[in-house]
């Protein structure tokens, strides 16, 4: 059977003050050693020691994040930057004098102007 | 009495006095370690976790202009230098292999034994290898090899004004032309990266020291110059050295109505992309800047600029022409004889007749000498006004200042500056004889010769604010007006009929002797043209030079046909219509 006791009181100034109101306090029946009480604070200090790493530890995780992002950004900077050297090789000038069309060309006459 | 265990002497306090002693070392110690050392093991924990990086600006592009568009001349590219650790190799073989089938252009020579020499643990063995060439040999999953990124220069027009660009050397440092003088604006400044990094080198945002500044990229600059005058400039310069003999020139095209140059072409040249595979190093020289020599009867025209501008002399003015014409102890005489009597200064430039000019000097003073007044006039236009012996500040390295002589010198007397009339006993540049030249063409506004349009930002072309005049009124309009006639007249009379008909075109020749070991060389000369086009008014000038070792080139034979080549494909290619 339980032992836990309940005991009524009404001190003198709640007397005064709340009258014919019964006061009910309730005491645990367990009890904590000073071993517990240790035991309840070293826990305590590990939960919120892993709430703190796992906190820092993500932030380190958007820097793997960034770092990935960082990475493609530099691959296609690189991919972009040789399509412009490609493209500006195909349009250098000896390249276009040297292509199969320009040779199809033929020398252009005297621009002659109409005078209105 | 007191409990045993407290007793004097008792075992218990020699183990108590005993840890109390061990734990002061410690307390003593760690406050050493952790109070009196400890900036010093901070700055060990720092260098241990800390990664400082340099973040590379990326170097500025260069371009030209083609019509009205910017287009690329200079770029940048990633490339890789492949190496090798030797010791760590295990199938030899297999990494020969690999690289002769995905790099077989960009080993290096010997590069199996490089591989085999297993004392050392560094070996390069291919250069400048793309990045997919790169992913290839990476994909091989070889032991044992790297790759070193390396920036470099790429000019897809190859050799095209290539002492205009300029090159950039294996420290990243600029070198002649615009690479050299613009090189800290092309440069940029590199950032800073300086944070915590994990066994990776992955940095990482804890600490409170991180820094990372960010690079300034360098600046992407626009040329004036024209891509497709200088091609075609180039072109003419190439054949007319072929035509001629001669074994160097250079061609400079100038916009006179604001100092733009449009095209600077030099022969010898070579592929800025392969600079160091030059054997001469003159190659690199941008004769246009470079090279002051004594420009010869180009000079003519400024003189005669100057009698005019003066009002001593007019096109139609007359003097008795003899064929030679004394200078104190000095006789000068003219190339061209046999026009002699009583002739216009308009036949004096026409045939190029020294003694015209000399006698032009004379009028400048009293007359009949060039005393100081007139060598005093001489100078301020020549070097004041039209700016000859001055450096013009163009945007390119190694710009030369050339020489004027003042009369304050001792060497600045009558026979010098007889001499200086006809383009003797100075040295100038093109740069500056086509930059004063313009000046007097355009109705007298000197413009600073500039290679440089604007920017890119963003990939749009800002251009610079339009040009302003340095110096306004270095001639009157009168007297620019008259010059242009007179070397109008002067071409027409001999040269016109190659010109395209409608056109306002005019200019001067020079053969100039060079000075071989302080004396006129008898077997070498300078073959020069000075001239412009265009309708009602110049829209260009052009310069021309040729010359070689032991080749006497004239003016008239060997450089204006170059000019006539350039200005004929200029009106066309500037849509130049024809006057009236």
């Amino acid at each position: 059977m339980s032992n836990q006791s309940t005991s009524y009181y009404v001190n003198r100034r709640q007397q005064n003050w709340s009258r014919n109101q019964n006061t009910t306090r309730y005491v645990s029946a367990i009890k904590l050693g000073p071993v517990a009480h240790t035991v309840l604070v070293a826990l305590m200090i590990i939960v919120l020691g892993l709430i703190y790493v796992t906190q820092a530890t993500r932030t380190t995780g958007y820097d793997y994040e960034m770092q990935k992002i960082d990475s493609q950004i530099a691959d296609y900077d690189q991919q972009k930057s040789e399509l412009e050297i490609e493209n500006t090789r195909l349009t250098a000038l000896e390249t276009v004098k040297n292509s199969s069309v320009a040779k199809e060309m033929t020398a252009s006459t005297d621009t002659q102007y109409v005078q209105q | 009495m007191k409990p045993a265990v407290l007793r004097h002497g008792s075992r218990s306090r020699i183990l108590a006095a005993v840890i109390l002693g061990i734990a002061a070392i410690f307390v003593i110690r760690l406050f050493y370690l952790q109070i009196i050392q400890h900036n010093h093991y901070v700055e060990l924990a720092q260098s241990e976790q800390m990664t400082r990086e340099r973040i590379p600006a990326k170097r500025g592009e260069i371009y030209a202009m083609s019509g009205e568009s910017p287009v690329k001349m200079v770029l940048n590219e990633t490339v890789y230098t492949v190496f090798v650790d030797p010791s760590v190799i295990s199938d030899y073989s297999k990494v020969a292999d690999v690289m002769k089938q995905v790099a077989g252009g960009n080993v290096r020579d010997g590069f199996e034994d490089l591989m085999k020499k297993t004392e050392t643990r560094y070996q390069v063995i291919a250069n400048k290898v793309t990045r997919l060439q790169a992913d290839k040999i990476k994909e091989a999953g070889l032991k044992g090899i790297g790759f070193m990124a390396v920036s470099q220069r790429v000019y897809p027009e190859q050799s095209l004004a290539s002492q205009v660009l300029g090159f950039v050397d294996t420290e990243g440092e600029g070198k002649y032309g615009l690479e050299g003088f613009e090189n800290d604006e092309l440069k940029g400044v590199d950032g800073r990266l300086e944070t915590v990094t994990d066994v990776s080198d992955v940095p990482l945002t804890i600490g409170d020291r991180n820094v990372r500044e960010a690079a300034k990229n360098g600046k992407n600059i626009v040329m004036s110059l024209d891509r497709n005058i200088q091609s075609h400039t180039e072109q003419a310069l190439a054949a007319g050295l072929t035509r001629t003999g001669a074994t160097r020139g250079s061609v400079l095209v100038m916009n006179p109505l604001n100092g733009q140059v449009l095209a600077m072409a030099n022969l010898p040249t070579y592929n800025p992309g392969k600079y160091f595979e030059v054997n001469d190093a003159a190659a690199f020289n941008n004769g246009t800047i470079s090279e002051p020599y004594e420009p010869g009867s180009d000079v003519k025209t400024f003189t005669m600029a100057t009698g005019i501008d003066k009002g001593v002399v007019r096109a139609s003015d007359t003097f008795n022409n003899t064929d030679t014409i004394k200078i104190e102890d000095r006789t000068i005489g003219n190339a061209t004889k046999g026009h002699t009597g009583v002739i216009s200064f308009q036949t004096a430039l026409t045939f190029s007749l020294n003694t015209g000019f000399v006698t032009v000097a004379q009028r400048l003073g009293d007359g009949r000498s060039i005393n100081r007044t007139a060598r005093d006039t001489m100078y301020e236009y020549f070097h004041d006004r039209f700016r000859l012996g001055q450096l013009t500040g163009i945007e390119l390295a190694n710009e030369a200042k050339g020489i004027i002589i003042s009369p304050d010198d001792p060497d600045g007397n009558a026979v010098r500056y007889s001499n200086m009339s006809f383009g003797q006993g100075l040295d100038a540049t093109m740069v500056q004889v086509s930059g004063g030249f313009s000046a007097m063409i355009n109705g007298g506004n000197y413009f600073k010769p500039t290679i440089i349009a604007g920017e890119m930002v963003d990939g749009t072309f800002k251009k610079e604010v339009a040009a302003q005049p340095l110096q306004s009124g270095v001639v009157t309009q009168s007297t620019s007006d008259q010059m242009r006639q007179m070397m109008q007249t002067a071409r027409a009379s001999s040269f016109g009929r190659t010109d395209k008909q409608g056109y306002n075109i005019g200019g001067k020749t020079g053969t100039s002797q060079v000075i071989r070991n302080g004396q006129y060389s008898d077997t070498e000369t300078i073959g020069t043209y000075l001239g412009y086009g265009g309708a009602e008014t110049p829209e260009y000038v052009i310069m021309v030079s040729v010359s070689g070792d032991n080749r006497q080139l004239q003016g008239a034979r060997d450089a204006l046909p170059i000019f006539t080549d350039i200005s004929n494909w200029m009106i066309d290619y500037l849509k130049i219509q024809p006057k009236g």
